[in-house]
């Protein structure tokens, strides 16, 4: 409703407007260099009401003809027009750079993880956010002489896809609050978010075996796979096949482990098509989730989407590029 | 105590886990309470004492709170003892505006803030409230010690900012401190820029003068009034002769003239102050001494009234008021003096005031209020009406009284207890103890009653003994109360009858004084000397205090621009300058940032120096290259020759991570460097 409302703001709409086209004038970069000409810095409220407490003291010691009065005032006088410039060299000669982005899942948090390097002299109290996002969620850290400090910001990406991530804000307010210097950063970077997965996924569909190894195995009803070999030592007891043990003890043979490697002889295709009449994200959502169980259960699976195929397999690698497949595709 | 009542007092006070083991918040709220309880502490002189209580309760209230992390109380709470607070201010003093109530409420009001502590707005009003009450400090004193008690304040309050804007993990105090310290120091330039150039003008409006007490002289006499002065050892002003300085019994220094006496109070008959219409109109005067100069320093007393030493011809160097003279021998300004005022004078100290008088002048002297103290009337006209000084002169009865002082047997004292209504009646026929008011009421009481014009002159009498520093102090101490009568063809005679009961009052400058306290009594004890060489190199720091910060006025603002070479300076060329200089100032910092924005690493720009000898040497480094990389390949390319060289870089790797290459580049190594590289260029066949 307020959104809507300042929609109609001329003034407002203005303002936006002239924030976007200035935004979009910054030059994106992933390691910045703050120096004069990229620091903005205005008073804070907290400023204003200083300004306004000198003038009483001021009116104050010409009123009763103070000389001690003056003292105080001028000093406070001082040290605030001093604390503007130490509010802006917090900021000035910090390099930001930003860590290459992990992907995320629409709709829970991506992190990005910001390197604030100081050359020279130690900062204290400087904060990262989004620059749209509230005043409460900045992160504060220092930076030591000549060292560097990692701040953190998290958000929701709201959809899949190759996104630009977001401008950031670096301010402070560092020594006495009264200015606040900031700077606008857009790095450029992409981030890569996946879909959203869907929380009640049905089962993985199931698998067909492929050409079959040296071990024995075989399907089970449910779909679960289940090979089996011969006991090594170190395998966990709840490895072993005790239903099959007594049997092996009474021929004499040894006792067998069930085999999770040879599980990965499986072939398991996550297709579209297999997704029954849901909507294409939802299909995405239902594909990712799949991917994912897929990967914990180490099966090699391969992904089939309109136009695209991709070939079985298992891994990092492989979970990555069935992911990156379903953020991409349109 | 039993067990219940031992768990109860456990949970009243909570367990102390030392200073440094508080969680954050805790101990930055402690230090907060602490830098408070220091600012509000001088003013437990003058608050009533329910502010005291209140606010030492809520001090400790909050700091319970801070220590045992507990919830702060509700705005109900908080309203309620902000309506007690009102409600007992109104009642001390049946008003909320005016200086001591305000300074009562803002006292209350920023202890009571401290129970609001929320969100950073809050804390920056108790920092805000803390500057103001910093301030209302200097209406009750300007000494060097509230001077530094303040200075402490401040960097307190600073302190607290500090740390409000420090949000990550445990910074240490002195940290704070000492970025506090920092701050105020680098803004110390232009704080003593403001106050040498901001042009100092007078009050914007009213002459504030309600409120605050003081003690000092006044326009107005009663019994009482002097003996109250006299209790204070405060200076009211330091004077340096030129040359010789009169003795001690010639020490007057002359306030306002008393004249009219409606029976309880002495008041002067014309106006206390200059009035623009009221012209110098200086006295008639016969002297009988050759003329002295000296120069003066008073403390303001809100009085226009001068109190200038007898008989002063000429005063210059005055800033600020117009001061005249006036034909008893007064200096008027023409408002109530607030500033402290320095002063170079003229005086003669031997002479007869007259024989020229103003009309109804004389009238004014022999007025005597009907019905009070009649008995002393009937005792004077006896007294003139006895057969031995039938016809004499005003000298002779003068002479006679006085005689009569010296042979009864009054007591001069600091504390004669109450008089009644008749006041006089009492003193001169009763009890016959009193202060230098009681005598000189008495005294010209006597005369009118004899039909000798008379009138009462207050001021002070006498000094401390001279100073290192060449100045004599006057202190309130030394107020006194004398008379004048007048003789036909010879004008106004001073008379002190004071000086005939207590020769020591007068001819030495020494003082009744009141009871010492138990420290300066101890120590007075154990050596004399040393309580007054503390007390007298104290004052001599206090005078140049007095004399280089608190006097700075106009005067001295426009001295200062004359030696800056402007030749007839006037404020708007000290507004100018000031606006000039702190324009210059900014733009200076303003070019500074912009030449800074350029500057780079120390230890990044060596390297860039390195790589471009190395590349007069044919080895072009990229970028991203470090010395480790540089080194490898120079001694690839180069062998043994280069080595030099790569030892060079090496060193230059290991000082990336030294605790100095962030400060500044080793230099040396640089030159060295180059020098190497030079030497192998030439060396190297073309």
């Amino acid at each position: 409703m307020s959104e809507a409302l300042s929609a109609l703001n001329p003034a407002a709409f203005a303002r936006a407007r002239f924030r976007t086209w200035w935004q979009s004038r910054l030059p994106r970069s992933d390691t910045q260099l703050l120096t004069q000409s990229n620091i903005y810095i205005l008073p804070t409220r907290a400023g204003w009401m200083f300004a306004s407490t000198l003038l009483v003291l001021l009116l104050a010691s010409i009123n009763y003809q103070l000389n001690l009065g003056f003292v105080l005032t001028f000093l406070l006088a001082g040290s605030g027009a001093v604390s503007m410039h130490l509010t802006h060299g917090t900021l000035r000669g910090l390099t930001l750079h930003l860590r290459p982005v992990a992907p995320a899942f629409a709709g829970s948090p991506a992190v990005l993880d910001v390197v604030m390097s100081s050359p020279t002299s130690q900062r204290f109290g400087v904060g990262l956010r989004l620059l749209d996002a509230a005043a409460a969620t900045l992160a504060w850290v220092n930076v030591p002489a000549g060292g560097q400090s990692n701040a953190h910001v998290s958000f929701v990406p709201a959809a899949r896809g190759l996104h630009e991530v977001p401008t950031l804000s670096v301010e402070t307010r560092f020594p006495l609050g009264l200015f606040r210097a900031w700077t606008v950063w857009r790095p450029v970077a992409r981030l890569l978010v996946y879909p959203a997965i869907e929380s009640q996924a049905p089962a993985l569909p199931a698998a067909r075996p492929v050409a079959a190894g040296a071990a024995t195995s075989r399907r089970t009803e449910g779909g679960e796979i289940e090979g089996v070999r011969a006991y090594r030592r170190g395998d966990p007891l709840k490895l072993v096949a005790w239903k099959k043990a007594a049997q092996a003890l009474e021929t004499g043979a040894e006792l067998v482990s069930r085999d999770t490697s040879t599980s990965a002889r499986q072939e398991l295709w996550l297709d579209w098509a297999a997704c029954g009449s849901i909507a294409p994200e939802e299909r995405l959502s239902r594909l990712a989730a799949w991917t994912l169980a897929a990967d914990r259960a180490d099966a090699d699976y391969g992904l089939r989407l309109p136009g695209l195929e991709i070939e079985p397999g298992d891994g990092d690698g492989q979970r990555a590029r069935c992911l990156e497949a379903l953020a991409l595709w349109r | 105590m039993n067990a219940p009542t031992l768990a109860a007092a456990r949970r009243l006070v909570p367990s102390w886990p030392g200073w440094n083991r508080l969680p954050r918040e805790a101990r930055d709220t402690l230090f907060l309470l602490g830098v408070i309880a220091w600012t509000v502490l001088p003013h437990a002189e003058h608050l009533p004492a329910w502010a005291i209580v209140l606010t030492a309760l809520v001090l400790v209230w909050r700091g319970r709170i801070a220590l045992a992390n507990a919830a702060l109380p509700g705005r109900w709470v908080l309203i309620g003892v902000l309506v007690v607070a009102v409600a007992l201010t109104l009642w001390s003093y049946h008003s909320l505006l005016g200086k001591e109530p305000g300074v009562a409420l803002a006292v209350s009001l920023m202890a009571l803030k401290t129970l609001e502590l929320r969100a950073r707005r809050d804390a920056f009003v108790v920092f805000f409230l803390g500057f103001f009450i910093i301030l209302t400090h200097f209406l009750y004193s300007q000494s060097l010690g509230v001077a530094i008690a303040m200075l402490i304040s401040v960097w307190g309050l600073l302190t607290a900012v500090v740390l409000a804007h420090m949000p990550v993990g445990q910074p240490s105090l002195k940290q704070a401190g000492g970025l506090a310290a920092r701050t105020a120091l680098l803004g110390a330039p232009v704080m003593a820029l403001m106050f040498l150039l901001f042009p100092r003008i007078g009050p914007l409006w009213g002459v504030p003068q309600d409120g605050i007490s003081k003690t000092g002289l006044s326009n107005t006499m009663k019994m009482g009034t002097m003996t109250q002065v006299a209790r204070d050892e405060a200076i009211a002003m330091r004077i340096r002769f030129d040359g010789v300085a009169p003795t001690p019994p010639e020490m007057y220094f002359r306030g306002p003239v008393l004249t009219h006496f409606d029976g309880v109070e002495w008041t002067p008959t014309g106006l206390p102050y200059a009035a623009a219409s009221l012209p110098s109109r200086p006295p008639t005067l016969k002297t009988n001494s050759p003329p002295l100069t000296y120069e003066a320093t008073l403390e303001p007393q809100r009085l226009a009234s001068l109190p200038l030493l007898e008989a002063t011809t000429d005063v210059q160097g005055v800033d600020g008021y117009r001061i005249v003279a006036r034909e008893d021998l007064q200096w008027l300004a023409d408002r109530p003096v607030l500033d402290r005022l320095r002063l170079k004078g003229t005086a003669t100290t031997r002479f007869v005031l007259g024989p020229s008088r103003r009309p109804g002048e004389l009238q004014d002297a022999l007025a005597l209020p009907d019905g009070f103290n009649p008995r002393i009337v009937a005792w004077a006209q006896a007294f003139r009406d006895d057969p031995e000084r039938r016809g004499a002169n005003p000298a002779r009865l003068v002479q006679a009284v006085l005689q009569h002082i010296r042979t009864q047997a009054f007591d001069y004292t600091l504390s004669p207890g109450d008089y009644g209504r008749n006041a006089i009646d009492e003193f001169w026929l009763d009890r016959k103890a009193g202060f230098c008011e009681h005598f000189a009421s008495a005294f010209v009481v006597v005369m009118r009653a004899m039909g000798v014009p008379a009138r009462i002159v207050t001021g002070y009498q006498g000094t401390d003994l001279l100073q290192v520093d060449g100045y004599y102090i006057v202190r309130q101490s030394s107020a006194h109360a004398w008379a004048e009568y007048w003789q036909p063809g010879v004008g106004w005679t001073r008379a002190d009858p004071t000086g005939a009961v207590s020769p020591d009052r007068i001819g030495r400058s020494t003082r009744l004084a009141p009871q010492a306290g138990f420290v300066a009594g101890t120590l007075d004890a154990m050596s004399p000397q040393l309580l007054e060489q503390l007390r007298a190199g104290w004052e001599a720091i206090n005078n140049r205090w007095n004399q280089r910060v608190l006097n700075y006025s106009r005067g001295q603002q426009l001295d200062v621009l004359k030696e800056l070479g402007f030749v007839a300076p006037t404020w708007e060329d000290l507004a100018l300058l000031l606006v000039g200089t702190l324009s210059g100032l900014a733009l200076a910092g303003a070019i500074w940032a912009w030449l800074d924005r350029h500057r780079v690493d120390p230890w990044v720009r060596q390297l860039e120096r390195m790589k471009r000898a190395l590349r007069g040497l044919g080895i072009v480094a990229a970028t991203h290259e470090a010395p480790r990389t540089l080194a490898a390949r120079v001694r690839e390319r180069l062998g043994a020759s280069g080595e030099p060289l790569s030892a060079h870089l090496d060193r230059l790797e290991a000082q990336r991570y030294s605790r100095a290459a962030t400060r500044r580049p080793d230099r040396d190594l640089t030159r060295e460097f180059e020098l190497a590289a030079r030497r192998l260029r030439s060396a190297a066949p073309r």
